[in-house]
Order: C-alpha cells, then structure tokens, then sequence
C-alpha cells in the first residue's frame, strides 16, 4: 500500500513537473538525499541536519584544513554582507545567496561559475536564507517580494512571480522549499498590521496554487481568539521559517510568527490564532490538519518560526512520529506530528513570561511580563532563547542541539492610543549569555550545556553528524566542533566574523567536507592530504 | 492635535538608493567606522543609516535596543558606535523648520527599508496643509490618528486609513484621487469630487505621514513614564533584601546620579549596568572584566580581557602589554566580571523592585 502511493506520488509528479530525472535535483532525491548531495535547506525534509557522514570525527578532526574562501564581493565599501543561506549543494555545484543574489559554486574549488544579480525595488534588505531547487530549476525570495526562477546551468531567469505586496510593507527572506510539485514561499514584514500567509505555486509555471493565512476565517471557533474580525485580518503571524516534510502523512510543518500590533496587544485580547503556532498543512491544498501554539497572545515578538524537526523516536518504548521545536520564547516543545498533541513541554532557557501550562501544554502569558509603561523585565529578550539559526537534532545521541540564550530585557509600552497600530513598544537594554544545549527529547532535559565564554550573542544554526561531533559557531567568531555526547569541545577555526548560517556537510570523491558561511563569505574545509 | 505635531525625528529618512549590497553610498570617514563596520554590518547595510538623523540620545537608544536584539561588541565598541552616528548623522535642521516654499523634494518617513523604494516621500508642509482638510472633512469618520472610528453611530465608523490598501498604494495623490473623484461623503458637505488636484496631494502628504508616524522607527517610540514606584520602598530595598548599599552609596558613587541620567536611562544603567545606554548627560561605557591568567611555570598575570574563548585567553595589562595563551588544563585563568553581582539580580527582581529603586534614585539629585 505505501509503497504503491509511493510510486504513484513519483509517477504523478514526475509527470506534472515534465523535468526528466538524472537533470538536477529529483523527488527521489528530496526523499533520500544522497552523501554527495544537500539539495534542500534542511538537507532533507526532516530539518533536522544530522548528516551519516563520519570520515570526519571525534578521533581525527585536529587534522582538518582549510579547502577553499569564496568571498562572495558584493559588500563594496559599505557593511559587510552576512551570508545566511544555507547552500545547496546538487551534482558537485553549491548554490547560495544573500538578498537579491544568487551564486552558483564548484563545491570541489570554490570556482564562481555564475552570479546573478536581482535589480531590487525596496524592501527590509536584512536576509536571505536560500534557495530551492528542483531538475534544473532554482527558487528564490527577494526583499521586494518576487519569486525567482533561474536556470541552474546558466544562472539565466526563467520567471518572477509577486508572492507579497512591498507597499504593505512585507517583504520576503525565506528558502522556499520543494514538496511534490509545490514551491513553498513563505512571506515577512511586521511594520504594518497586515496578515501573514504561505503560498503554494506551481514547480513549472509559478502559478499560484494555494494560499494559507494564518488566521482563522469569520466564524470559524478559533475566531474567537480575536476580539474582532478587523483585528483577526490585520493580526499578522508571518511564515519566515523553513516548511518540514512528513511524505508518510503528507503534512508539511512550519512556525508562524508574532501578531500585529507586535508589542502592545490591548486591541487584539485573546490568543490571537494562528500566530505563535506550530502549524500542519496538506501540501496539496493547503488546508489545516492541526495547530499547537508555543506563545498564545504573545507580545514579546517571539516568532514561533524555529525549524519544526521531525524526530522518528521512541516514547515510553512506544516509536513515535514527533516534532519539537526549541522556540523564541524560552520553550522545548515536543508533539505527535500526526495530530499535533503535546508531548513534552519544558524551558531550556531563562523564561519568566509564563504562569504556567495549560491543559494542550501550552504556556499561559503571565500579565505582569506583558510589555508596561513603566517597563517589565522579561526573559527571553526579542531576540529570543532561540531565533532562525537552525538547531540539530542526532538520532546517535538522541540529543536536540540549540545555540541557546539566556536573556533579560525591559519590554515598554510606547503607544497607549485606544488603538494601537504597528509595534506600540518594544524592548531596551538587556543582558545575554549564549550557550549551546544539548536537550533529551523524551524529556526537555538538558543533558549537557556548554557555555560560550565572550561578550557577544550572535549565534549560528547547528550541525551534527554521525562522527559524534556538533558543529556550531561560539561568540568569539569561532567555528567550533564540540563531542556530542559530552559537548566537550574538540576543535575551532577562527573565522573573523561569527559564523553566519548553519554548517552543513557532504562528501565528494570520497572526501568529507564541511562547509560554513561567516559574513560575505563561504569556508569550506576537508581533510585533503594524499 | 499637538500629537500631530512632526518631531524633527521625522526627518530620518533613507537614501534614494536601491538597498543592494555595494551599490549604496560610503559611510563618512572616520576614527570609528571600523567600530561600525564590525559590531552593525552582520545585520544591515550602510543605507540604514545614511541620510538618517537623529541626536545622541536617539541613536543610543537605537543602538541599545540592537543590544538588546543580539547586537555583539564590547560596552567601549558601542559607545564608539554612537559617538560616530551622532558625529555624522546628527538630526536634519531642515526638519524643524518649513522650507520657504512647499516642495514634494522632502523626504521618506522614518525607516528601516520597509516597503518599496519609491514610495512616497512626504513633505511636512504640504501634510500641514493635508492635516487641515482632513479636520474639515475626515476626522469625524476616520478618527484622530486616522486609525479609523470604532465608536459612534454606525455611520460615523470610517474604515482605518493607516491601514487602507488604497492609501498604501498611492503615490502623491494618484488612488486617494480616483477614490475621491467617485464622491464620498465629507463633514461639510462638500462633494469629495470637488476637491482640487492640490487639496488631493495634501491629504496624501497627510495620510503617508500617518503611515510613516505608526512604523516602530516613527517619532512617538519612546518611553512615557517609568517613575510609577515608591522612593521609600526602594530605599528599604536598596539597604535591605538587594544589597545594593554593599556596593554603593547615595552620598558616594550615586551622589547626583539624578542629576546624570533621565529616568528611563537611569532603569536600564541600574539594571544593565555592563550594556551602554546612552540616553543620559556624560554617559560613560561600563567597567572591564578583569582577568587574571597563572601558567604553569610563571607569575600570574592580570589585567583587561582582551579575548576568552575555550582555546585561547588574552588581557592588556597595566602597562598596556598585550598577552595570550592557549588554554590548557595547566593554565589557570579567573575571570573576574565587575558585573556579575547586577546580572545573578535578573533573576530575581520583581517588577515592583525595580520601579522601587528607580523612584529612590531618582531623589538622588
């Protein structure tokens, strides 16, 4: 039975897609991404960057060098650009990008083969996370909105669709990702009190075929959440994170992110469905099969946008289909992916904003760490316990990885108009400690934490593979590579600028590399010595 | 309607140029743009700030809240960040005065790249004007901020402005035109299809200022009021339950510490000592941690950290020397933080606390 959906899942889409396999990037190869292969940004659909390679390990990684730079040139005399893409790596060719740019690079040499530049119309220029691809074809966002197919091969574009309006000031950041014959484009912006949604288009044509808001319609139960239906359509909750992939259940995974107005939540009182939300939709329609919410009625700016990993575990010595997420808001959630049931709930940050749980395992806002006036101290700070950084989850050690921070600032109520619009406060001020955690999913427990010393909280995604290692970036500009049993730190390089994306890893011609981006540039390193 | 009133803050503003790494303008020269480069340029381009303006206050507010936000450097990086953008990109003077004659050549609302690079750049003299008609005509309906009116008779409850797609996708007047050109009711009566070609600019000009004036970057994010606690109840908690007197004093190193800082700067000096906040008189940066490194076969060695990280530690000495070592279980290295004491508190202040002490400190003139 599943193997006959399966080959009828690969016939059908094959034959909508009409790209002939063996050109570039096939289903079978999002489903099974081969070792010389990261062909999605997670590298595969569970988002949980684990990688089987172990040729570089715990015993031999004092050996490893540097393979090639790309500097990526395009940050002139002006601020450095900061790579946050993760780069796709398909047939030995990386492909990568930062906002309104796109590179393709030989994986083996660091040689540009070709650059293509978006000629922008506005929008918040801040990131960009990557690119999909499919056959021959790349997708990427821009800040101005637009979808962007190139050719592979020559960088040359295809097509640009709009998926967001730049005058309600959204803007677009996201890798979109590759289900079926689907391109998810997911959309940004928190300025104006405007509605965030996830579209579905067409591998081929970029047609639009479905679109997600992440608010409930009129009269709908979950509408209740909302005061009103003026504050329901205006109430935000961004989709900036990266969709995971059950093909089993056919549900793809993301987060949502804060509602409108951000801080000052007096006109929107309730939960505010479906922003905060864990969200599981039917890639091929678009509609819910379940929601969990990490923040009801947040008005802290923690987007719930953090990678949903999928974890196939074992739960009281029952195997389970899972998800978690370490979230912004200080939380390790831990659901049965099929319908969405709490499972586990617990901090694995400083987090004083919540009473308690409630009876789905979500935590209850405490009133008093709303943002006030006068000023409340509240942690996380916006920035958050976690933020877009990818974590790892190992299915080795069973351990979920997240460079995690302790934080504290004074959130401030600015805007005291019988109708706040737009943020209406925010935060000052704060105090941060970054430290990488290593948490049981079965439990929420961390299992170990190292702390990094150094002043600064800038923090990278996280990698782990199957030579017992965690790849993550410290504050000191440091790659490092630390034990993932024991988070024992093994190895670093000294990078200049904080690693800037997640690390991934692939092998090529037998040789394993790693690669990380640290500002305006890609480093990759292997063992090459004959 | 003094609410109305543009703060010069207003004219912060971008520059013209599309926000594309490398085709933007230079940053100033200066002693402190490498500063600049390092701790701003992992999040945002130079456009952020060119052609912005804003005094030392505001752009230390802005940077502490970047702080805040995961910005990364140490208290005297940051301090070096704000002497450079209050030395370079101080507030427009044309802002707080009318140009002699009305011109659309004024500028972008406040922003931080939001929306389309061609948007409406609103001419404070012309929104003046705008603000006037829509008194006379709007206000009723549409409400004071025009965030539209939720009270009222039924008929008076205009739709949101700031939120009209109408208004977010015109440009000088070119779709509030049409809108208005199909008649739409007005306060006097007048037929809205009446309106000259000019009156329909000045509103737009009024209307993108609202738009402008509601993005986080506009000119009303600012604290209200944090002296909400009670001075004697601080003062207790001060000598008592926070020990704070084990360290400081009224008559000592507070002496006049009123007198330096205003009240929302004073809450977050208390509070987060060793983070910049740069709102006050004479604001200094935060003390240094201290580190004191033996190795195995040598004097210990103490002075400024310089860099500690799980492979390597360095300091500056006195004498201004700069050390490192690699970190082996051998070496031994202390790390004295002068701020340690003030951030363990975090987790324990209430609220009320905090609202407490900064009521006390504030009778420290």
């Amino acid at each position: 039975m599943r193997i006959q959906s399966l080959i009828l899942f690969a016939l059908t889409t094959f034959l909508a897609s009409g790209v002939l396999p063996g050109q570039g990037v096939t289903h079978e190869m999002l489903l099974h991404p081969p070792a010389d292969s990261w062909p999605t940004y997670h590298g595969d659909y569970s988002g949980r960057r684990f990688s089987p390679l172990s040729k570089i390990n715990a015993s031999n990684i004092n050996s490893l060098g540097l393979a090639w730079v790309f500097r990526t040139g395009v940050s002139g005399g002006v601020f450095g650009a900061s790579v946050k893409a993760t780069p796709l790596l398909v047939n030995g060719i990386l492909y990568f990008t930062l906002p309104d740019h796109v590179w393709a690079v030989d994986a083996r040499t660091g040689h540009e083969l070709w650059h293509y530049q978006w000629e922008s119309k506005g929008g918040i220029h801040l990131g960009n996370r990557g690119a999909g691809i499919y056959g021959s074809w790349l997708y990427f966002e821009t800040p101005d909105c637009n979808l962007v197919s190139l050719n592979t091969k020559t960088g040359k574009e295809r097509w640009h669709k709009q998926i967001c309006d730049l005058d309600q000031m959204y803007y677009a950041s996201t890798a979109p990702v590759i289900v079926k014959n689907h391109i998810l484009t997911g959309v940004s912006g928190d300025d104006l009190d405007v509605p965030g949604y996830i579209e579905s288009h067409d591998l081929e044509t970029g047609d639009l075929q479905w679109r997600w808001y992440a608010h409930p319609q009129p009269g709908e139960p979950e509408a209740a959440t909302w005061p009103n239906t003026e504050a329901m359509l205006h109430g935000g909750g961004m989709t900036w994170g990266e969709s995971t992939y059950d093909p089993e259940l056919n549900l793809i995974y993301f987060g949502t992110g804060n509602p409108q107005p951000v801080i000052q939540g007096s006109g929107r009182l309730g939960d505010n469905l479906y922003t905060e939300s864990i969200v599981a939709l039917n890639p091929d329609t678009g509609k819910i099969a379940w929601y969990f919410q990490p923040s009801p009625h947040d008005t802290h700016d923690w987007d719930a946008i953090q990678t949903p990993v999928l974890i196939d575990g074992e739960i009281d010595g029952v195997k389970r289909k899972l998800l978690a997420q370490a979230s912004r808001n200080g939380y390790f959630f831990v659901l049965d992916r099929t319908n969405g049931k709490n499972i586990v709930t617990k901090k694995y940050a400083a987090a004083n904003w919540a009473k308690g749980l409630d009876a789905k395992g979500q935590p209850i806002p405490d009133p008093a760490k709303m943002p006030q006036t006068d000023g409340a101290l509240v942690s996380p700070n916006q920035g958050g316990a976690a933020n877009w950084p990818p974590p790892s989850f190992s299915p080795d050690t069973g351990l979920f990885y997240i460079n995690a921070t302790d934080a504290y600032s004074v959130y401030y109520i600015f805007d005291v108009d019988q109708k706040p619009e737009g943020w209406g406060g925010n935060d000052k001020g704060g105090y941060s400690q970054l430290i990488l955690k290593a948490i049981d999913y079965k439990t929420g427990d961390v299992r170990w934490a190292h702390k990094w010393e150094g002043q600064g909280s800038a923090r990278s995604g996280v990698l782990s593979t199957a030579g017992n290692l965690v790849f993550a970036g410290d504050a000191s500009n440091n790659l490092v590579a630390l034990n993932a049993s024991t988070g024992e730190p093994l190895w670093h390089v000294n990078l200049g600028n904080a690693p800037s994306n997640g690390p991934t890893t692939f092998e090529l011609d037998g040789t394993q590399y790693l690669l990380v981006a640290a500002g305006d540039t890609l480093y990759s390193f292997a063992m090459l010595g004959k | 309607m003094t609410h109305f009133a543009r703060l010069c803050l207003a004219g912060a503003l971008l520059s013209h140029a599309a926000a594309v790494p490398g085709a933007a303008g230079q940053l100033p020269d200066g002693s402190q743009k490498q500063t600049v480069l390092k701790l701003c340029g992992t999040c945002h381009s130079a456009n952020l700030v060119l052609g912005r303006g804003m005094t030392r206050e505001q752009w230390g507010d802005t940077v502490s809240s970047m702080v805040a936000r995961g910005a990364k450097g140490s208290p005297e990086e940051f301090s070096q960040v704000v002497d450079y953008l209050a030395a370079n990109f101080p507030p427009k003077a044309s802002a707080t005065k009318a140009p002699a004659a009305a011109t659309t050549k004024a500028k972008k609302p406040a922003s931080i790249g939001q929306g389309a690079d061609d948007q409406q750049v609103v001419d404070d003299v012309l929104a003046d004007r705008g603000k006037k008609i829509y008194i006379a005509e709007c206000i009723t309906c549409h409400g004071p901020k025009a965030r539209g009116a939720n009270e009222g008779p039924p008929n008076l409850r205009g739709p949101d402005l700031v939120r009209s797609v109408t208004v977010l996708h015109d440009r000088y007047g070119n779709t509030i035109g049409a809108f208005l050109r199909q008649g739409h009711v007005t306060q006097s009566g007048t037929p809205s299809a009446d309106f000259t070609a000019t009156q329909i600019v000045d509103l737009s000009h009024f209307l993108h200022q609202r738009v402008g004036d509601t993005l986080r970057s506009g000119p009303f994010n600012s604290v209200l009021n944090v002296l909400t606690g009670d001075a004697k109840a601080g003062a207790a908690y001060f000598n008592g339950e926070g020990k704070c007197s084990t360290c400081h004093s009224p008559s000592g190193d507070l002496a006049g510490i009123a007198r330096r800082y205003d009240p929302p700067t004073l809450q977050q000096r208390y509070l987060f000592p060793a983070t910049p906040s740069f709102g006050g008189r004479n604001a200094k940066s935060g003390k240094p941690v201290i580190l004191t490194v033996t190795p195995p076969d040598g004097p210990a060695v103490t002075g400024e950290l310089v860099r500690l990280d799980d492979f390597n530690a360095a300091l500056r000495d006195s004498a201004g020397d700069h050390h490192s070592w690699k970190r082996t279980p051998a070496l031994k290295v202390e790390k004295n933080d002068p701020y340690a004491t003030h951030n363990a508190l975090l987790e324990q202040y209430t609220d009320k606390n905090i609202h407490d002490v900064v009521a006390y400190l504030e009778t420290l003139k």
